[in-house]
């Protein structure tokens, strides 16, 4: 009864109280790229998105690492600025020590690194980081009260970790494969060799907690997190979340030969500036959650707002000189740097193979009809026109799944399943006993938005092109993203079209979309099954990077591209502008994020672009 | 005690309305609203994975059971915590309510009362220049999109291809320099949109009012205008007003502004409640639709007790 008039109270409170609660906010600080009042220095970050949960375990996105890459430690983390990226170590004291048959890692922290100060310590004081953290903080995402999303990294991997989640997850508990041997000293214990091991602890998923934490704020951990890293998280909302220097980050001074540095092409940014420096280099950062591309643009044009921002596809021939190679135009290129690359991830449209009308099928004259069926629709699809409608025509299509920002990608591969060719696709048809009458309903699933209608009317217009009635090709719309991903779990559809981002920089990556096992409601939507796929992904799966592995992950394209699996695939290309006084080489690919402790703000006016330099980059 | 029992009385009957609400907002939401377990898995799930989270989202429970639970958080004012933050719902209405009442209140109070004094100089020129003028202008106010008032505003007051005068985004209350700075652009963007509704609405009930006779015989009488506007007219068409104004209070404090709250970066709890919508975080929805129709009870009964107050044959028995 208590409770429940106090939240009474407190809800009349807030209602009559408003305006002066409103007046009285005083956690947000002031527009100002530096802030002469405060005697802060700030870096405005914008997204193009919020991020539901800062929850590590729930850190399933960009938006949501873009914080906590920041705000926790992880064991490793990526460099700088090397590309291909490249791991490092961060929060482990050292590479690993692995056992001769790759299945034990001996990792070691670094000692003396201390949590940020908060509340849930004793006297707000953060304690040191210890071995056992790390092992808390892997577990929680094999405890489902926490609804975690990173469990599949691990997953059949880790000596004793499901059976441990079997159990009851309870932390009281030990899991033989994952101990903490001393106050320094982490254990994993595989079940089988995981080249890609390091990789996943560098996600947000594996960030370091204290487990004082999550016992004080319960699930408010999730807009409240706590860690060690660079900066602390100050304020949280819809519109922005606001992080601060963490005081006691570890004293590492930046080594740009180690961290991948390129004169030749990255100089411009000034990252020179920052060597020898222990980051962080600004006092705060703030990231303004700005979905609308309007707003978004306006601000970062204002000069004194947003100092960072994607521009819009629509506003790139209005700030581009060049496209190839992109160059601003002057007026741009006085107030702005530019960063032109592509993501690590693509888009890509594939067939249900479980549909009996266009995938497998027990009948294999029905089912090598199918597969004509699936090939002549790929020869439809228009890659340039797709890339110029949507993409500004700076897309890069490719064929296959191994992404171009991957070694293991092959830039020899045929491009013929990426080559319109109605007349062939037509004679496809033809020969194989396809017409207007026997065709199967095609029906395409979205999620309800203008864009997506006309992106269904294009494909709607090809397919017209190799003879499929209009009647045929029926849009299906669903109210959103969640509902549209149960229909492809579901099976509904009989073509899934996603984007997939890339969570390390390793081909293995976007294979495993096609692995069996994986099937609905995997990460295999297409439910692709090849015995043959399914043992060269099994014998790469324990290998090191090297030739070898690589020539299996390029039999394994070719093997899709052979089946005609879909319509793949395009990397999108990134576009960011940011203002002159920033110092910094921006990225928000595989985890996102992990650049921005290296920021520097610059006072209004100076440049951080080399004197010397032109305006090419 | 007359106005305690009609009080009382009041509330009593908002039961049904409470409850017909929620029933059928409910409904929609587990029914037809978006199914938020499809967003909290990962990347690679298993079956077993989708059921643990239906599960933690409390999908697997009964309805009735369900709906109950609802209403025994709508009766202890305990909704949870969100689906999508974690964060608790209370701490998010008491978050971002005071910021959307702080952004909308000044327009909705200029607005309202810009609205009458324009009503008025239309009714009282009936048919002349001015009441045309005002009249041409409340249709291109209603004409424009919102949207697109907001963004021509936003251009034109706080960019670098306009005035520049006041911040594209953000929210900042610090000080009421900094508080009116923040709200100016929202808050014209906002008055020039439902300027020309309420002018129109309250044109229509002035004139209306005009034309009874206790007004014709007060002019015949010499009365002055002000003095007429003012006794025999806004006093009679005060119903209507108070009315219309407090049936968009609800809509104020709980729906906020979404589209200004997004355009301009501000972190009211329209955005709040509308990804909520669209997320299908069912706790904050709850919230957000309870709380409403508790507000729209209560709003009733103020408005009932306002009747009473301005037109004393309005009994409240």
């Amino acid at each position: 009864m208590r409770v429940t008039s106090t939240r009474y109270r407190t809800l009349l409170l807030a209602l009559l109280c408003a305006p002066v609660t409103a007046c009285d906010d005083a956690s947000v600080p002031a527009p100002l790229t530096q802030d002469p009042d405060a005697g802060l220095k700030v870096y405005h970050h914008s997204m193009d998105e919020s991020p539901a949960s800062l929850d590590p375990v729930q850190a399933a996105n960009i938006y949501a690492n873009h914080i906590l890459e920041n705000t926790l430690d992880t064991l490793y983390a990526y460099k700088y600025l090397a590309r291909p990226y490249e791991l490092k170590t961060n929060l482990a004291d050292g590479w690993p020590e692995i056992s001769e048959d790759r299945l034990t890692y001996t990792i070691r922290i670094k000692r003396g690194v201390r949590f940020q100060d908060d509340a849930c310590f004793p006297q707000g004081r953060g304690r040191e980081v210890t071995a056992a953290d790390f092992v808390y903080s892997l577990k929680r995402n094999f405890d489902p009260k926490n609804r975690p999303q990173g469990a599949w990294f691990w997953q059949g991997r880790i000596v004793g970790l499901d059976e441990w989640k079997d159990a009851g997850s309870d932390h009281a508990k030990e899991v033989p494969g994952l101990l903490a041997l001393d106050r320094y000293t982490i254990q994993v214990r595989l079940t089988r060799p995981y080249p890609q091991l390091l990789d996943t602890f560098a996600q947000g998923y594996s960030g370091v907690i204290p487990r004082e934490a999550v016992e004080r704020y319960g699930r408010e951990f999730g807009v409240h997190p706590v860690g060690s890293g660079p900066f602390k998280l100050v304020s949280y909302d819809s519109a922005r979340a606001v992080l601060d220097r963490n005081p006691h980050y570890r004293q590492e001074p930046v080594d740009l030969a180690y961290e991948g540095y390129d004169p030749a092409t990255q100089r411009y940014s000034g990252v020179e500036r920052i060597a020898g420096r222990s980051p962080p280099f600004v006092d705060r950062v703030i990231f303004d959650f700005a979905s609308d591309d309007a707003s978004r643009w306006n601000s970062l044009t204002k000069g004194d707002e947003i100092q960072y921002a994607a521009v819009p596809p629509e506003k790139l021939d209005e700030i581009l000189a060049s496209r190839s190679p992109p160059r601003l135009k002057p007026e741009y290129a006085e107030r702005y740097q530019l960063i032109v690359g592509l993501e690590a991830g693509f888009v890509f449209e594939v067939f249900n193979f479980s549909d009996p009308r266009y995938g497998y099928h027990p009948d294999p004259v029905q089912a090598g009809r199918n597969k004509a069926l699936r090939c002549a629709i790929m020869k439809a699809f228009d890659w340039p026109a797709r890339n110029e409608s949507w993409y500004g025509g700076l897309a890069r299509v490719f064929p296959g799944v191994i992404v171009p920002v991957t070694a293991e990608f092959d830039p020899d591969t045929p491009v013929d399943t990426i080559t319109r060719d109605v007349p062939g696709a037509r004679r496809l048809l033809a020969e194989n006993g396809w017409n207007a009458g026997n065709l199967p309903e095609f029906v395409y699933g979205n999620s309800a938005g203008v864009k997506q209608r006309m992106m269904f009317e294009q494909l709607r217009a090809w397919l017209i092109d190799i003879g499929y009635p209009t009647e045929k090709v029926i849009n299906k719309n669903y109210a959103t993203f969640g509902d549209l991903s149960r229909a492809w779990k579901q099976n509904e559809l009989p073509l899934i079209s996603k984007g997939w981002g890339l969570d390390f920089p390793d081909a293995e990556n976007t294979l495993q979309l096609f692995y069996g096992p994986n099937g609905s409601p995997g990460s295999n939507d297409a439910n692709y099954r090849n015995p043959e796929f399914d043992r060269l992904y099994e014998e790469a799966s324990v290998m090191l990077p090297g030739p070898e592995r690589t020539a299996i992950y390029r039999r394994m394209n070719e093997i899709l591209l052979q089946d005609c699996v879909g319509m793949t695939g395009l990397s999108r290309t990134r576009t960011y502008l940011w203002h002159k006084n920033v110092v910094g080489l921006p990225d928000r690919e595989i985890t996102g994020g992990f650049w921005i402790k290296f920021v520097d703000v610059l006072p209004k006016g100076e440049s951080a672009r080399p004197a010397d330099l032109g305006q090419e980059i | 005690m007359d106005l305690l029992r009609f009080a009382l009385r009041k509330l009593l009957a908002g039961l049904p309305l409470i409850l017909g609400v929620t029933l059928l907002s409910f409904t929609l939401m587990v029914y037809f609203g978006p199914d938020k377990t499809y967003q909290l898995l990962g990347k690679n799930p298993t079956p077993e994975q989708i059921a643990e989270i239906r599960h933690e989202l409390g999908y697997d429970r009964p309805f009735v059971t369900r709906y109950v639970e609802y209403l025994r958080q709508l009766v202890t004012l305990d909704f949870g915590n969100s689906d999508s933050t974690g964060e608790e719902v209370n701490a998010v209405l008491a978050r971002t309510i005071p910021v959307s009442l702080a952004l909308e209140l000044p327009g909705f109070i200029l607005g309202n009362l810009l609205a009458i004094g324009l009503a008025l100089t239309a009714g009282y020129f009936r048919g002349g220049w001015p009441d045309k003028l005002i009249m041409g202008l409340a249709v291109i106010g209603m004409s424009i999109s919102f949207l697109i008032v907001i963004f021509a505003f936003q251009i034109w007051f706080c960019t670098s291809y306009g005035l520049d005068w006041f911040p594209v985004r953000g929210w900042k209350a610090e000080n009421l320099a900094e508080y009116l700075r923040h709200i100016a652009v929202p808050t014209l963007a906002t008055m020039f949109v439902a300027l020309g509704y309420s002018t129109r609405f309250y044109r229509a009930v002035i004139v209306e009012e005009l034309n009874r006779d206790h007004v014709r015989t007060a002019r015949a009488y010499g009365t002055p205008p002000a003095r007429l506007f003012y006794r025999n007219i806004l006093k009679n068409c005060a119903i209507p007003i108070i009315t219309r104004i407090m049936f968009t209070i609800p809509s104020i404090v709980i729906g906020g502004a979404l589209l200004i709250e997004t355009t301009f970066g501000i972190p009211g709890v329209g955005k709040v409640a509308y990804e909520a919508i669209v997320s299908g975080d069912q706790p904050v929805l709850k919230a957000v639709v309870g709380l409403t129709a508790l507000l729209f009870v209560v709003t009733l009964l103020i408005t009932d007790i306002l009747y009473r107050a301005v037109d004393p044959r309005v009994s409240i028995r």
